[in-house]
């Protein structure tokens, strides 16, 4: 008798504590499958090492693909499966509504920094602490460009295509001074079809695919000739000079052939992969890629031959597309408490260098930045450049911002791929875009 | 017992009987079709799934007005046609030619069917990997073999290279059903035909074929809808296209209710969808009864 009482006992304690876990850990659900994963794990892996039990994390992940759809589905559903959620600049919109404001520690302004504390905020509330800062890079091939720099007879036929585009002969010039014409002439020049003493099948690879992440790539295009999503008074103005020659600039490169034949369906994953494989010169490219591409075991035929410079130059100045991810609270979460204490830890100088080593890319103060700069020196360019060149249109972070991107990615790629014409596209973005962002 | 009580307590056994069966689709398919034609006539997005404003038949008459909804309905039916037109005459030609050896070797079978055993969208993420023309298999060894690669995923090849990626995965499933057809024709058919001097092709034209009629029609008709609603192959491998060139069906009620949020378009899209399903069931059915 004294046994099996001593055995439910034992049971009903283990049961208990069983429970107690369940009930008390935090979920979070984060960005899989990159950098911002294996960040958060370390994260997450130190955080617990110290945390009280009830307050100790666990990290969920979806698939990639599809994930802020999911993602919108479960808020609305008022899904409990995790406390905390990645957050996007270009999506906090959409989420607010299922989503409880939060208040950072004091300390969170020194880490980060107000303008990178503000990718995060909507309606002049803070939604979220933010982990990584995503711009853009032009990536290009050192090697090849020192030789174009140097080379009297590659400057020479460089001359010779620049001619031949823009009537006017152009000289080769070092990426961190590149215009928009420097980097045509440069894909053309690395162009094989157009040039068969190139050295690469491609002078460039585009990322055209019908794609939301493809028009963040391609904005800073048309930033830098003046282009903005609308102007003070909420009057669209994606029908402009700017806009139209952002476009006709990739497809110019297309058509040309400077970019691989099946860039109309390329993303992230195969601008890399043709760039990693050698036979691209140039590419306009996240941030993150830099460190694969870097690893010489992951892509040895390119690998400590890369230089990274801003986007380049046109006539309203050099710019970059910038937005934040994060993580922050859903509003159906059972464990507001110990998910608040987790979203406090990790908005301090500690966890982000914890993040930071392990691969995250947050953007933070200068002097966080410093202590980091030899493990992560690719840090310092993203905070400079953020500072320097980044921008968010003009509604970037409206509620249906993500709709206006998905619009443009549609009518866009149906003029690059030839479906349909420049006016026709503009004309219907441009309505498009008056009923999704009307007030 | 009266007769007429003994009808009553049939007709009570009956009810009994199917009670499980009825309930079990009331709840499972009323429940969410009742939902369904609440959404369509109503405005309703993800903020407002709990809160639909019922607004009369504005969804329905958007997604009729709206030209990207027609030409996701031809995608859908030029793909469906082509695409089970494709697998059923690959499919009985391999049914009829590999006859001999399937009999001596039916373990063969298991096989030919793998593709199917794949996931569509695991099949359609393995040809984005064999098809890219930096890492993969049939661009490197045509350029190898020839100089140069087609661009597969170009606007002029998207279509040829979803159809022809959807035929090698279910033309597997034509020969199974066209193979057991074909393989339940009695013998003695055959040689009497023979007999009579039929010959190969003509026992084809006028006995086999004939025999296999309804396998044949059921096989197209499975395919087709299968077809028709294509949605993994294609998101996987191009997404929407460029322009939204290779939108299907599904694809254009998945962006329609995810990306632009707009759940009342999308699920009037889908009762229009399965009010066209039922026309082409009813026409199947009618046709089948003549």
């Amino acid at each position: 008798m004294k046994r099996i009482r001593r055995f439910w006992t034992g049971v009903a304690a283990f049961v208990a504590l069983g429970l107690s876990q369940a009930w008390a850990d935090v979920t979070v659900l984060g960005w899989p499958g990159g950098p911002e994963e294996a960040a958060l794990r370390k994260a997450a892996e130190a955080y617990n090492a110290k945390a009280a039990d009830p307050d100790k994390v666990k990290l969920i992940f979806f698939n990639r693909d599809g994930f802020f759809d999911k993602l919108a589905a479960d808020l609305a559903a008022g899904s409990k499966d995790f406390d905390l959620n990645l957050l996007a600049t270009y999506a906090i919109g959409r989420y607010a509504p299922f989503m409880d404001p939060i208040t950072l520690p004091d300390t969170a302004n020194d880490v980060f920094g107000e303008k990178v504390l503000a990718t995060m905020q909507y309606g002049g509330k803070q939604y979220g602490v933010p982990t990584d800062l995503s711009l853009h890079f032009m990536y290009y091939r050192k090697d090849l460009i020192d030789k174009l720099l140097s080379d009297p007879a590659w400057k020479k036929r460089y001359e010779e295509i620049s001619q031949k585009l823009f009537g006017k002969t152009l000289d080769p010039r070092s990426p961190d001074d590149w215009t928009w014409d420097d980097w045509q002439a440069t894909a053309m020049f690395f162009t094989k079809s157009i040039n068969p003493d190139s050295p690469t099948r491609y002078g460039s690879v585009l990322q055209m695919k019908n794609l939301l992440f493809n028009m963040m790539v391609w904005h800073s295009t048309a930033r830098s000739q003046g282009g903005d999503w609308m102007d003070s008074s909420g009057k669209i103005t994606v029908d402009s000079p700017a806009f139209r020659s952002a476009l006709e600039l990739y497809k110019k490169l297309y058509d040309a052939g400077a970019s691989p034949k099946d860039s109309m369906t390329y993303e992230y994953a195969e601008a890399n992969a043709a760039f990693g494989s050698g036979q691209a010169a140039t590419m306009l490219q996240w941030n993150a890629a830099f460190a694969d591409l870097d690893n010489k075991d992951k892509t040895p035929a390119v690998a400590g031959r890369i230089g990274t410079a801003p986007p380049p130059a046109g006539s309203a100045g050099r710019f970059t597309h910038i937005h934040g991810l994060g993580l922050g609270l859903n509003k159906a979460s059972e464990h507001k408490e110990s998910a608040l204490k987790f979203l406090d830890w990790l908005a301090t100088a500690e966890a982000m260098e914890i993040y930071a080593k392990a691969g995250g890319s947050p953007a933070l103060s200068d002097a966080l930045t410093a202590k980091l700069a030899t493990d992560r020196p690719d840090l310092v360019k993203l905070g400079q450049y953020a500072g320097q060149y980044g921008f968010v249109m003009n509604g970037g972070t409206a509620a249906k911002a993500l709709q206006v991107y998905e619009l443009q990615a549609k009518e866009f790629t149906a003029y690059w791929s030839g479906a349909k014409p420049l006016d026709d596209a503009l004309s219907e973005t441009s309505a498009g875009m008056t009923e999704l962002l009307k007030p | 017992m009266t007769r007429s009580a003994f009808q009553r307590s049939q007709r009570r056994e009956g009810f009994a009987l199917i009670a499980p069966l009825t309930g079990f689709l009331l709840v499972l398919l009323g429940f969410p079709l009742l939902l369904d034609l609440v959404y369509s006539i109503s405005k309703v997005g993800f903020e407002t799934i709990r809160a639909p404003e019922i607004t009369g038949l504005g969804n329905y008459a958007k997604a009729l007005a709206d030209r990207e909804f027609w030409s996701a309905a031809w995608f859908s039916l030029r793909f469906g046609l082509l695409v089970s037109g494709i697998e059923l005459t690959v499919g009985l030609a391999l049914a009829i030619f590999l006859e001999p050896l399937l009999a001596k070797r039916p373990w063969l079978m298991a096989f030919l069917m793998l593709p199917m055993m794949v996931a569509p969208a695991l099949v359609g993420l393995m040809y984005r990997l064999i098809l890219h023309e930096f890492v993969g298999v049939a661009p490197y060894y045509l350029s190898l073999w020839f100089g140069d690669s087609p661009a597969f995923f170009s606007n002029d090849n998207a279509f040829k290279t979803l159809v022809a990626v959807e035929s090698l995965q279910w033309t597997p499933f034509a020969l199974l059903i066209l193979h057991a057809a074909h393989s339940a024709i009695p013998l003695e058919v055959r040689e009497a035909a023979a007999l009579d001097g039929a010959g190969e092709w003509k026992r084809l034209a006028y006995v086999d074929l004939p025999l296999m009629g309804p396998a044949i029609a059921v096989t197209f008709f499975i395919r087709f809808i299968d077809s028709f609603r294509v949605f993994d192959n294609v998101y996987t491998l191009v997404g929407a296209g460029a322009g939204g060139a290779t939108t299907s069906m599904s694809i254009y009620i998945y962006q329609a209710f995810f990306k632009v949020g707009d759940i009342g378009l999308a699920v009037a899209a889908s009762m229009l969808l399965l009010a066209g399903s039922f026309v082409v069931l009813y026409a199947l059915n009618w046709a089948a009864r003549r």
